[in-house]
């Protein structure tokens, strides 16, 4: 709960910056800092959760990685064991019903596809990530494609 | 396009939803004499469209069905050319059409 | 719509299976989409924005926003691949609070140093910046006027600094912050080898038989290149991995070899294994008697803090003798590394015996490929250039070097350490190509290029990175602009020097970036700047690849690139206004002149016409300034290299290639350097030739153990690391505005062992603060996780603007690099 007011507090804190920052003079910019001097600190919120709940979340293009929608704690990725592929290796994918790796991850570096994972593949956690349980900071206002598309038809299909 | 994958599945038993438009996209790598071989048979496929070929024998190709099930029968048939080295679905998506 | 939407998603599909199969598609089905413009997507080539691995990406464009990216499968560097970051590039420029206008401090329709940011127009942004400008020059001169620029700055943008600060207003106090980063690897280059930058490249990566990594947690910080040492480990079972770290992280996961060191002791085991080799008897020699000589350098050096310290009082050599050496043969060599036995060093550095012989044995034997690797570890360390130096003894003594699989590399932070910060020479000491502002030859030569009168560039080095942050404090600089770096947060110790030195009455700092950022907030002018793809660029990579990218969107309206804001500001000077009256007594010719004229429409940076940028392309700056620009400046640049062994290829080729290593001559790039047959400059019957040195013989140095400046004690009574992480770029002003990134690693922890946890009656989770004679700064403890420190030492990374752990750091340096030491202090640690 007191993450929940923290994170609120944060928001409502940057949000009312965000409106008036470039319109009226301001003492401070609005940074990811929040409207706190150099020499000084606000309190550290709690250690977030992890979003734990296994729904898939949406992707901004077809190649970005998708983040991983569970736990990994404990997850061992070492010299001798991979814990992820457990369940997202394409044979294990039946018993787990977790996704598979996409064939990518089974092509060497000349694009040549192997029989299994592809070792410069074999660190998941250089390209999938777990969310924590947080609002971002500052929102961001990258439009995927097909949003844009679809705006420019109906725009089109107004006139 | 990590997830974006075409799960062959012959005992599938997804319910498809009328009114939809697949697509996948496939590399298949042909034997090099035997290029025109499986290009040919690729063009006669019913949905499909060859977009690149490689001087190594690499073909670009996508399948156009109505529903996912379409499209595994039809790679099925593809995927035992003898002229073929390996045949890899890349990516997959649909459209529920309005 | 349904048949946009069809052929949108049937392109998306042939895009992926044409990138997967390293096929190229016909042009109409690269746009994507055929018939309609609406769905039209145009993908283009660029070095990511981050780190000094230097992938290749592929950007697509539509409606001229950046929609997506992806690893360049054409690179040789990453084939397709990206880390996390590199993957969630198309969201960087996207953070709601891009700054579009600059804003000043002001009070009453006034600058006011106390006042409230108030956007103003560019006009006024430059008015006020000339008038500071000028007062300052009249009041102190050219000393009194410091710029702190980037290795993230593009070549251009590096070299149109350098001169407006060097040749335009005489002032050499200029530094990048890549002071911060690699300043220790350029004086390790510089005494060893008398030349900057790896011998080696990637690819020795696929032809080796062992990787050491050296205080480098690639896995984190060199994602891509970690993927090529998973890749050669996993596929040929032979090679081994050795990690060298104080901490133990996720590179360790991959090790055969792991081993965490007391902080420092790295010097002495890099002594020792030079002990094993000679004791073993698999010296080299052919390889020692005709390309190396020995040199015994001086010690005692201090640690570079202000001279008042009583460390620096008590040091022997801490002037300008700290870089001292002279002449001593194999034998007092061998003498001198002889007390670095297995048993001594493993005491004292508290790795086991065993794994310090596991480690050795992979130099020494000769049967055995061998790379080095090491950034931060090595070059943020108060003895880095020793550090630097010492690992190329073990390389050279037994010959392995500058041949496939045999590489001593340094690796780079950020993207253009290499090309920008090093090769055009920002430093505070440097001019383009090597060459360094004490010399007279080197000055002359530069002002010959750039076509100004000889004695315009100042004989003296100016302040480097850590000393303008204490002449801030001083007040001896007083007009200070930032560019393309974050520094507040970055440097050592924010609460005694920095920030005292940015509010300080004295002082006008001006800060250029994208995004509010903690060094915006301590500034007075903030100016809205345009990052990445919204300007042309060129970068250079760890490896000396130099690869350009075109302007594809453009900026928000009203921020602009800091070429554009550099050049622009240059016509509010005339040149009387800089340069004294004897200058121009004794040339004429300038007189009258604007400091544009004389820098950048000199006749060669205004040679190429505006016709040659390509008509499709966008390209803000050359349009504004009416010629092709960055050309101009990349092609006088690039006269200074040519023929002197580092040459780049013509401007134009770069938009063609996926980068070339240079030396590029006769169209041809180098992969490895001072070896016969792969490196042009080397002479035929030579074999190998060092030839940075006059002899063409490297230099190995006899250099011992010395402590840090600080180590723990009965108050302060663990060390603190600081470092970086995977999901941010450096101070996260990129990366924490993509919520995706965000959310992976939302705040700074500070990492600990559970029994020192255990031991000070705390638990993970709470709330701590960490303290030094400096500052404090408050975070939650973190006992598990991707990085395990030792019982005694804390890591808390410095992404996170909200817990500035730069308040706790001790800005310490190595006296011969000034790189100030960020992976070793003394703190403690307390529940609040």
């Amino acid at each position: 709960m007191k993450t929940m007011m923290n994170h609120l507090v944060k928001t409502l804190v940057l949000l009312t910056l965000f409106t008036s920052s470039v319109i009226a003079a301001e003492k401070h910019v609005a940074t990811l800092r929040g409207e706190v001097n150099i020499d000084t600190q606000t309190t550290p919120s709690a250690i977030a959760n992890t979003v734990n709940k296994d729904i898939k979340q949406g992707r901004n293009y077809p190649m970005q990685p998708p983040v991983i929608p569970h736990k990994i704690r404990n997850y061992e990725v070492n010299l001798n064991s991979n814990k992820c592929m457990s369940c997202h290796s394409r044979n294990r994918t039946e018993e787990s019903q977790a996704p598979m790796v996409s064939v990518t991850h089974y092509m060497d570096r000349d694009g040549n596809f192997l029989a299994e994972i592809s070792p410069r593949r074999y660190f998941c956690n250089q390209c999938h990530a777990p969310q924590k349980d947080v609002e971002p900071l500052v929102e961001n206002t990258f439009v995927d494609m097909h949003t844009l598309m679809k705006s420019k038809v109906n725009t089109k299909n107004e006139h | 396009m990590t997830e974006n994958i075409l799960h062959i599945d012959k005992n599938s038993t997804n319910k498809q939803q009328p009114c939809e438009y697949h697509v996948a996209s496939f590399v298949a790598h042909a034997i090099k004499k035997n290029i025109t071989q499986v290009t040919e048979e690729i063009t006669c496929t019913e949905g499909a469209e060859i977009h690149a070929v490689s001087e190594e024998g690499k073909i670009v190709f996508t399948l156009e069905a109505s529903s996912q099930k379409k499209i595994g029968f039809l790679i099925d048939q593809l995927k035992h050319h003898v002229g073929l080295l390996s045949l890899s679905p890349i990516y997959h998506q649909f459209l529920t059409e309005e | 719509m349904t048949i946009n939407r069809r052929e949108f998603i049937k392109a998306n599909a042939v895009a992926a299976a044409a990138a997967v199969a390293g096929v190229s598609i016909p042009a109409n089905a690269t746009n994507l989409i055929t018939s309609s413009d609406v769905t039209k997507l145009k993908w283009d080539k660029a070095p990511c924005r981050f780190c000094g691995t230097g992938c290749s990406v592929n950007v697509g464009v539509m409606d001229g926003k950046v929609v997506a990216t992806h690893g360049d499968i054409k690179s040789p560097v990453n084939k397709g691949l990206n880390c996390i970051k590199g993957y969630f590039l198309s969201k960087i420029m996207y953070g709601k609070d891009r700054l579009t206008t600059p804003l000043l401090r002001m009070k009453n329709g006034k600058f006011d140093k106390e006042g409230d940011f108030t956007p103003i127009t560019w006009d006024a942004a430059f008015d006020i910046m000339a008038e500071k400008t000028k007062q300052t020059l009249k009041e102190k001169g050219p000393t009194g006027i410091g710029m702190f620029g980037s290795g993230q700055w593009t070549v251009f943008e590096g070299y149109a600094a350098s001169k407006l600060m060097k040749a335009g207003f005489r002032s050499n106090n200029i530094d990048p912050n890549a002071r911060h980063c690699m300043a220790s690897a350029v004086g390790g280059f510089m005494r060893t080898f008398g030349i900057d930058e790896p011998m080696g490249c990637y690819d020795d990566i696929e032809a080796t038989d062992a990787m050491v990594l050296w205080g480098s947690n690639m896995a984190e910080m060199h994602p891509i290149l970690w993927t090529r040492i998973t890749d050669r480990r996993l596929s040929a079972p032979h090679v081994k991995v050795a990690v060298l770290s104080t901490f133990a992280h996720r590179s360790s996961d991959l090790a055969d070899n792991s081993m965490i060191f007391t902080p420092q002791t790295d010097l002495a085991i890099l002594n020792f294994i030079a002990h094993y080799i000679i004791k073993t008897n698999r010296v080299n020699k052919d390889f020692v008697n005709k390309h190396t000589n020995f040199r015994l350098g001086n010690t005692d050096i201090g640690y570079g803090l202000r001279p008042e310290h009583h460390l620096e009082k008590k040091a022997k050599n801490n002037g300008k003798t700290a870089g001292g050496s002279s002449p001593i043969n194999f034998e007092q060599y061998a003498e001198f590394v002889s007390t670095y036995t297995a048993e001594y060093t493993s005491k004292l550095s508290g790795v086991p015996v065993d794994n310090l012989n596991a480690l050795a044995e992979l130099y020494a034997d000769p049967k055995t490929k061998v790379c080095s690797f090491w950034t931060m570890g090595f070059n943020q360390h108060t003895r880095g250039v020793w550090a630097n130096n010492l690992v190329y003894n073990i390389h050279l003594l037994t010959g392995k070097i500058s041949t496939p699989g045999n590489s001593p590399f340094s690796l780079t932070g950020q993207p253009s350490a290499c090309g920008t910060a090093r090769e055009v020479g920002t430093f505070s000491h440097r001019l383009p190509a090597d060459m360094v502002v004490n010399n007279k030859k080197h000055r002359d030569l530069s002002e010959k290029l750039w076509k100004i009168p000889t004695g315009t560039i100042p004989p003296k080095p100016g302040y480097h990175a850590v000393l303008q942050n204490r002449k801030l404090k001083d007040g001896e600089l007083n007009f200070y602009w930032s560019m393309c770096n974050n520094n507040m947060q970055a440097a050592a110790n924010l609460n005694e020097e920095a920030y005292p030195g940015y509010r300080n009455p004295k002082n006008f700092v001006v800060v250029s970036d994208p995004y509010p950022t903690v060094t915006a907030q301590a500034a007075d002018l903030i100016l809205p700047t345009a990052m990445w793809v919204e300007k042309e660029g060129v970068y250079g990579n760890a490896e000396r690849r130099t690869q350009a990218w075109y302007q594809m969107v453009e900026a928000p309206e009203g921020a602009k690139s800091d070429l554009w804001q550099l050049v622009e500001f240059s016509k509010r000077f005339r040149i009387e206004e800089v340069w004294p009256k004897e200058l121009l007594d004794k040339n004429p010719t300038y007189k009258g002149k604007s400091m544009y004229e004389v820098l950048y429409k000199n006749g060669q940076v205004n040679k190429f016409s505006i016709n040659q940028v390509p008509t499709d392309r966008l390209n803000d700056e050359a349009r504004h300034f009416g010629f092709y620009i960055q050309k101009g400046l990349f092609e006088e640049y690039a006269s200074f290299g040519r023929g002197k062994a580092h040459d780049l290829a013509d401007y134009d080729r770069y938009h063609e290639e996926r980068g070339l290593r240079w030396p590029v001559v006769d169209g041809k790039e180098t992969l490895r350097r001072f070896k016969e047959g792969s490196d042009p400059y080397v002479e035929a019957g030579r074999d190998f030739q060092f030839y940075g040195k006059k002899d063409g013989k490297a230099i190995i140095f006899a250099l011992p153990y010395e402590p840090p400046a600080e180590s723990p004690d009965a108050e302060f009574d663990m060390w603190l690391s600081t470092g970086r992480v995977l999901e941010h770029w450096h101070s996260g002003s990129m990366t924490q505005r993509v919520p995706e990134l965000y959310k992976a690693v939302p705040d700074a922890l500070v990492y600990m062992h559970p029994d020192d946890a255990k031991n000070r009656g705390m638990r993970r989770g709470d709330l701590v603060k960490i303290v030094s004679r400096r500052g404090e700064v408050q975070t939650r403890i973190e006992t598990r996780g991707r990085n395990k420190p030792p019982k005694g030492l804390v890591y808390m990374p410095w992404f996170d603007a909200s817990r500035l752990v730069n308040k706790v750091t001790l800005d310490a340096t190595d006296p011969l690099s000034k790189q100030t030491d960020f992976k070793k202090c003394a703190v403690k640690v307390v529940k609040v």
